[in-house]
Order: structure tokens, then sequence, then C-alpha cells
């Protein structure tokens, strides 16, 4: 990612756009840090706000025509904030907290003609940047248009204030001048900037040479700048004549500096904001005083409570990988940007990188479709290349992988007893893991039923190497596939996984692709459940048929058919959340992973429904009822409760795959021809607290017969004479493996299992 | 160079030689970084203990860190 791209990314996120108020206020007042403060009782702190954008806080929070109120969002719900009667209620009960500096003087010579706010604004503004600013006045007193609000309004003291500061950052002031085009003339001779406040002069006796004024820079030709105001006709607006006495004097800090007059300024002055916020949820709260009134302590701090806060926040609301790195997408896409521009030292976000679930919930409800999946994704394939991945994040995944793709698991057949395919079935690795009866079953009712020969492909779509960020790997995969396919005679796959779909369907060209789920649905004959079905069931999507509306439907129909009532929630469909698979977050983060699965599993009270294996299980870990929907049509008659059929685990994954591929080959093709390894024979004996263990460590059954195996041969182990227990070890490639067992008659009881990556002096290649 | 100890009494003895352990000075290493431990082994074949806490605990902690330099 380059700087261009970075800045490209970022435009998409509109959570640092400012809140609606803010944007409406022609100096940008931070409106919504102010509401904070004074929701909180806290005047000095909200004060501080007024103190760091307004000129004179005494005079404007007194007098502020407010053009942000029409813009509060609370408007659409029920009426908008008091923000001027908090402003007002602010610096009538404080005085001045933060004194914002003076720049060292730097020359320049600026003369400001008239006495209204504009002048005084741009004369401040000026004099605190360190030029050397004069205001002219034909006046007795500063203030021009405002010397006309009532005194229980703007008292003098108010005014007095306001010239205090102006003396206090030597800003000339000087009154009672007679003031004609000639005397201008004189004046303005060995200054080098002029500024007329159109609020107290008269159009008439400016420089005869001006030109109209430029609207973004107010510019009136040579060095002469003119804003402000109410002698011009327009309504007398005291924000707008501050907010063009702020523009002048920024036009004057240009021309003096010889910068561009009017490049990059369009931020300046009241704005539009891209920002969204929903008011779902807000209450409907109208304010409790009269917009005139004076408000009391305890009214001012209910009435700043009545803010809701703008911000966007809308993916960080249901993303739990966002939430959990307290970032929104703007801030996340920054960090990843950093992490890859590190050279030398720590790459503070990979774990964050690989944590995402690349599931793309954020980019659809996000206004802007921010690809906040694809820079993650993007940024793995980044760290591969450039050989920074952690291993430990999919190594074990990818293995997995590797394990379905293997010739102890894989299989490419015909329909038995014949030598043509028109469909071939891909129940998907996971699938086979999880449930491999119902692969069977489901695989038979296919042959049964449709008009053609169905083969079957047992194997991997490769989607974890796409995730990892592995593209040379993923490749292969899709390789092998398109081969595999070819090879078939490009039959229409089915696949009974979503993910194994989209990869299909993005991936691969000229192979014509389908759901299981659209193919159920489209038979005459559905299998007739015998399994007893819950009044109501809620269908978890899967993150991974976010775009296949025809798949959900299909689903949704079959539901029907069979008579399951189903309960929609928000947050599912296009909208689902992913159960903590997706992008192998579980791998790379495991606490997120369960995490995730809860939220999803939490979205509905009712007994779940999934047609995604691995959201099946991962629900049911955390211990949410839910079946597959492959379980309803076609039960395993030995299991009665089919929302409590426990998650298989790693090892049982593996397990389930290999007997899958075995028993089809035994059952429907007479292949008998298996070879095992030597250490399969090893009988283990584990607890379930030792498999939970296990699954979590990501030790694999496998892997602890490979050590006992190994030791086995040559008695090289630890043994505990107290209870004469063992402590071996094998490292079979990248990581060690300690295995803490004692041998009995019927096998070898696993007491504990662990695994480290280091590699001791013994073990060195 | 600093050596760090994590070699502290055990149970467990080699069951090969039949020995009980001893603290031994090494290397031990991960992506090309190497480390001076002082671990219980065996005195005889060397065979290295490492036992759960230190496996989970500060040697997970030292790959995690190093995987991401």
């Amino acid at each position: 990612m380059d700087q261009k791209q970075l800045r490209e990314f970022e435009s998409h996120c509109i959570q640092e756009e400012h809140p609606y108020c803010t944007a409406a206020c022609p100096i940008h007042v931070d409106v919504r840090g102010f509401m904070a403060f004074m929701a909180k009782g806290k005047l000095k702190d909200a004060r501080k706000i007024l103190d760091r954008s307004m000129p004179f806080p005494e005079i404007l929070g007194r007098i502020c025509d407010h053009p942000c109120e029409q813009a509060c969002i609370r408007n659409q719900l029920d009426e908008s904030l008091n923000i001027h009667g908090l402003e007002f209620h602010c610096v009538s009960n404080t005085s001045q907290v933060l004194k914002l500096p003076k720049l060292p003087g730097k020359g320049g010579k600026v003369l400001v003609f008239g006495s209204g706010l504009t002048a005084m604004t741009a004369a401040l503004d000026l004099a605190r940047k360190g030029r050397q600013s004069t205001i002219i006045s034909s006046a007795s007193e500063l203030g021009g248009s405002i010397l006309e609000i009532d005194d229980t309004i703007l008292p003098l003291e108010s005014r007095e204030t306001a010239v205090q500061m102006l003396e206090r950052y030597d800003v000339t002031i000087t009154l009672n001048q007679k003031i004609t085009p000639e005397r201008i003339t004189e004046l303005t001779n060995d200054c080098d900037a002029v500024l007329f406040d159109l609020d107290t002069i008269s159009l008439d006796i400016l420089p005869a040479d001006r030109i109209e004024a430029d609207p973004i820079s107010l510019h009136i030709g040579g060095k002469n700048f003119a804003g402000g105001g109410s002698l011009t006709g327009e309504n007398f607006s005291p924000i707008k004549q501050v907010a063009d006495g702020r523009r002048a004097a920024l036009s004057i800090e240009r021309f003096l500096q010889n910068a561009s007059l009017t490049a990059q300024r369009t931020g300046e002055g009241a704005t539009t904001t891209r920002l969204y916020t929903s008011l779902e949820g807000v209450a409907v709260l109208p304010q409790k005083t009269q917009k005139e009134q004076h408000l009391s302590p305890e009214e001012a701090t209910e009435e700043a409570g009545r803010c809701i806060q703008c911000e966007c926040m809308e993916c960080v609301k249901q993303c739990q990988f966002l939430q959990a790195y307290k970032e929104y997408p703007k801030t996340l896409v920054r960090k990843i940007f950093n992490n890859e521009s590190i050279v030398q030292g720590t790459r503070q976000a990979n774990t964050m990188i690989n944590s995402c679930s690349l599931c793309n919930q954020c980019t659809v409800i996000c206004p802007n479709d921010f690809p906040v999946a694809e820079v993650c994704r993007t940024a793995r394939e980044q760290l591969v290349q450039a050989k920074h991945m952690p291993p430990s994040a999919h190594e074990f995944a990818l293995e997995d992988m590797a394990f379905s793709l293997s010739d102890t698991c894989s299989l490419l057949k015909h329909q038995p007893g014949t030598d043509s395919s028109q469909y071939l079935y891909f129940p998907g690795c996971q699938l086979s893991g999880s449930s491999p009866e119902t692969v069977i079953r489901s695989y038979q009712f296919l042959c049964d039923h449709l008009d053609g020969n169905v083969g079957i492909m047992l194997s991997c779509c490769g989607i974890p190497a796409h995730w990892a960020g592995q593209p040379t790997q993923f490749e292969q995969v899709l390789t092998a596939f398109t081969d595999a396919v070819n090879s078939m005679g490009m039959p229409t796959v089915i696949t009974a996984c979503s993910s194994c779909l989209s990869i299909f369907k993005e991936f691969t060209d000229d192979i014509s692709v389908t759901s299981l789920w659209e193919v159920l649905d489209s038979l005459e004959n559905l299998p007739a459940s015998t399994a007893e079905l819950p009044s109501t069931m809620a269908v978890f999507d899967p993150c991974t048929a976010r775009e296949q509306k025809l798949v959900r439907q299909s689903v949704r129909n079959l539901c029907s058919k069979i008579g399951i009532e189903i309960d929609e929630f928000p947050f599912n469909a296009e909208l689902a959340d992913c159960c903590g698979y997706g992008g192998l977050m579980q791998f790379a983060n495991q606490n997120l992973g369960e995490r995730t699965a809860k939220a999803k599993g939490e979205r509905s009270p009712h007994p779940g429904l999934a047609y995604c294996a691995m959201c099946r299980d991962n629900l049911v870990s955390t211990g949410k009822p839910i079946a597959h929907l492959l379980d309803f049509l076609f039960p395993d008659p030995d299991v009665n409760s089919l929302l409590e059929r426990p998650n298989p685990g790693f090892s049982g994954r593996h397990e389930n795959r290999a007997r899958l591929k075995q028993k089809i080959s035994e059952s429907l093709f007479q292949e008998t021809d298996f070879t095992t390894a030597p250490h399969s024979a090893i009988e283990l004996l584990i607890e379930p607290q030792v498999i939970e263990l296990m699954n979590r460590r990501h030790i694999l059954e496998e892997d602890v017969r490979k050590v006992i195996h190994h030791v086995n041969q040559n008695r090289s182990y630890f043994i505990n004479p107290e209870n004469n227990r063992r402590l071996a070890k094998y490292r079979p490639i990248r990581v060690t493996y300690w295995v803490e067992y004692s041998e009995e008659d019927s096998g070898y009881r696993i007491h504990n299992c662990y695994s480290h990556r280091m590699v001791l002096p013994e073990d060195q290649p | 160079m600093t050596t760090f100890s994590f070699a502290q009494d055990t149970p467990w003895k080699c069951a090969a030689c039949d020995q009980p352990l001893i603290p031994r000075k090494m290397s031990i290493t991960y992506l090309k970084s190497e480390f001076h431990v002082e671990l219980m082994a065996c005195p005889q074949c060397n065979m290295t203990l490492v036992e759960e806490d230190l496996a989970v605990g500060k040697m997970f902690e030292v790959e995690q860190l190093l995987e991401d330099k």
C-alpha cells in the first residue's frame, strides 16, 4: 500500500467527518465535545472548547445566530439541542480558561478599517499569528452592529473583555478617526495589507480600483480585502461576521506569505458533512425549557445530555474484531500501512491483520463500502511475500487444508457403476469433517433423484490459503480442482458449502457450479425427515452466503417444505456475522474467534439451524443449540439430539475425513486397499478435558500418536518415578509436541499435551 | 552473554539412561534468533526437558515476539 492508496482507503471512512452541528458552524466550533462536558457539568472544560475556536466567546457565546441548531440531527427525532442556550449558560458562568498563544512578531503591517465583529476577529487572528495589526475606526467604541443589542443579552462587560483581549495581543485600536478615501490612501501607503469591515465601512469609500470580492479569499484587488457585512445589504449575522473576519485574516496571512489565496480552502466556513449517524434506538426527548429562557445549572446539564454525540461507527457496532481492537476502518488502515512500513522493529499490527474474519459485513454496512476485508487480506499477502507472516498464525489451518487434499481424505469418482458424470457432488472439507454420515446420505439421495450421473469429489476449495494470503498455494488448489472437473467431463459442480461456492464462482472460469440447497429445492421428492423439530428455529446464514441470495432463499424454501418455522432476525442474510472461522480468525486469535461465534449465536434466542458446517460446529461450541440443515433432511437414526451434536474438534475432523473416504471407497466402490501409518495403530485414552485442551492448543491425536511411536523404539522419554508417568517429545517438522502419558492395558492414557516452536539443541536440523 | 536459567528441581528422570536431570547451559533457537538458557537435561544423553509452564509461558511469549520482528 502506498500513501496514495492509503488516502484513498481513508477517504471511504466517514467516522472522523464533522458532526452536523460543527459542519454547519462557519467557524467549526466542536459542539459535540462542548456538549459532552456540559452534560457532565464541567463548564470550565466546555469553556476551553469555546476559547479554542471562538475569537470572543463572551460576545459570540451570547449572540451567535446558531445555524448549528438547524443542522442538529435531533431535529429529525424531536427538536434540536438548545446549543445557543447552553453556550450562553457557559460563557455567563465562566471566564476565559484557555489563552491561545501569540506567535513571535514576524513583520507584516495590517490595517483594519472598521469596528464590527469582522474587524475585531481579523485583527485578533492576525495579531495571534504575529502580525502587527491596527484597527482604525470612526466609531467611539468597538462593536458595530452588535452595539444595538440589548444590554440584558450582551452586557457592556462582554465588549470590554473583548477589547482587553485585543489589547493583550497588542492590537492597536485607534477610534474616533475621520475616514475618507484620501485619508485611507494616506494611511495605507506604508502598510502591507488592508481589510475593510463592511459592517461599519460603506462601499463608496473603498479604493476606486477595487474588484468584486472573491468569495473564497474576500480579496478586492491589490493588497485590499473586504468582508463582513450588513452595509452590503446582507442580514446581520454575528457568526457570519466572525467567519468573514477569520477568512479575511487567513487570506491576508497567505497574501503576506505570497501563497495562493484560494488553494485548498474548501473546508472553511459552513460546509456539508459526509457523516452518517443512525437514530435507531435514540429516545424521543424534547427540550424541557423555552429557547429564550436562561438555563439553570440543572437544566443545562439535562439539556446537554440530549446530545447523542453524533458519530458513524455503524460497522464497529456489529463487528467483534473492530471492537476488540478499538479501531474504525480509517484508523485500522493507517495502522496496517504503518505496519507495512516497518523495516526493523516490531510489527505491532500483525495479529490484528490476521484477526479479521474477512467476512465483508462491515463493507455492506458502510455507507461508503469501506473494503476492510480486502485491505486485511492484501496486507496478509504482503506479509507472506515479505516473509514476515508469523508462522503460528495460519500454519495449523494450512496443514489441515493439506490433510484434506491429501490422499488420505481426497477422492474423485464417477457414480458407482458409471463412467461419466453430469454432476459432481463437492460436499467440502468441513462438512466431511463435521458430519461424514450426512455426506454419504446426501450423496446417495442425489444419485437416486438427479436426472444424470452424479460423481463425487472429496477435497478442499483452497479458501484457507486464500485467507492466509498464500496466492501460490491457493492457485495450486484451484488448478487441481479445475483439472479434476475437466477430467470428469465438465459436470455441474454441486457444493454443500457456501465458501466453496463463492470461491469457485469467483476464481474459476467455464465451470458450472450450484449449491446443494438450490438442487434439493428444485427436487419434487424431498427426503421425509423423521427428526423431531423445534417449533421455531433461527436460520443462521453463513458470512460466505452474503452474496448468495438464491442459496439463502432455497434454504428457507427447504425449511418451509419440511415444516420448520423460521425466526428471521436482524444482522443475518446479507448482513450475517461470521462464526469465527472466516479469514482463519479463530487460528490467529482464538479468544476473538470464540467471542465472535458467541455473538453470532446470541442474535436470536431460538434454536439455530445452520447450513455451513463450520457455523454449526463453532456455534454449538459456545453452548448454542444448533443443527445443520442436512441433520434434519438426512437424520442419523442413531443420533437423538441433533441440536447438541458436539463439535468434533480438530482431531475428530481429521478422523472423520479419513473415515469418510475409506467408507465411501469400501461401500460404494469396493476398494479396500488402504495403507495406514505405523503410528495409527496406537490406542489412545483421552478424557474430554484433555481433548478440549488439545483443541485449544492445536494438537491432534495424530501428533500424540507420532510422539509415542517415536519414543517407544528407544525409551527416549522422561519418567516420573513417583507416579510412573512418562513425558515425551517429538518434532515432526516445525513444532515440538510434548505428551505426558502412562501406559495401560488398553492403550496409552494421555494426561497432558503442550507444544513449542523453539528448537532445542538436539532437534536442530 | 546473558544466560537465563529456567533450571529447577524436577521429579522427571531420563528413562533410557536412568539418570536424574541436571541444569545444563545451551542455545535454543527460533526464526534466526539464538538464546542462551539453562534448562534441565540428562547428564548422559543430553535430552532436554521443557515443562509445560515454560512452553506455554515464557517460551510462547518470546516466540510471539520474534514472529512480529
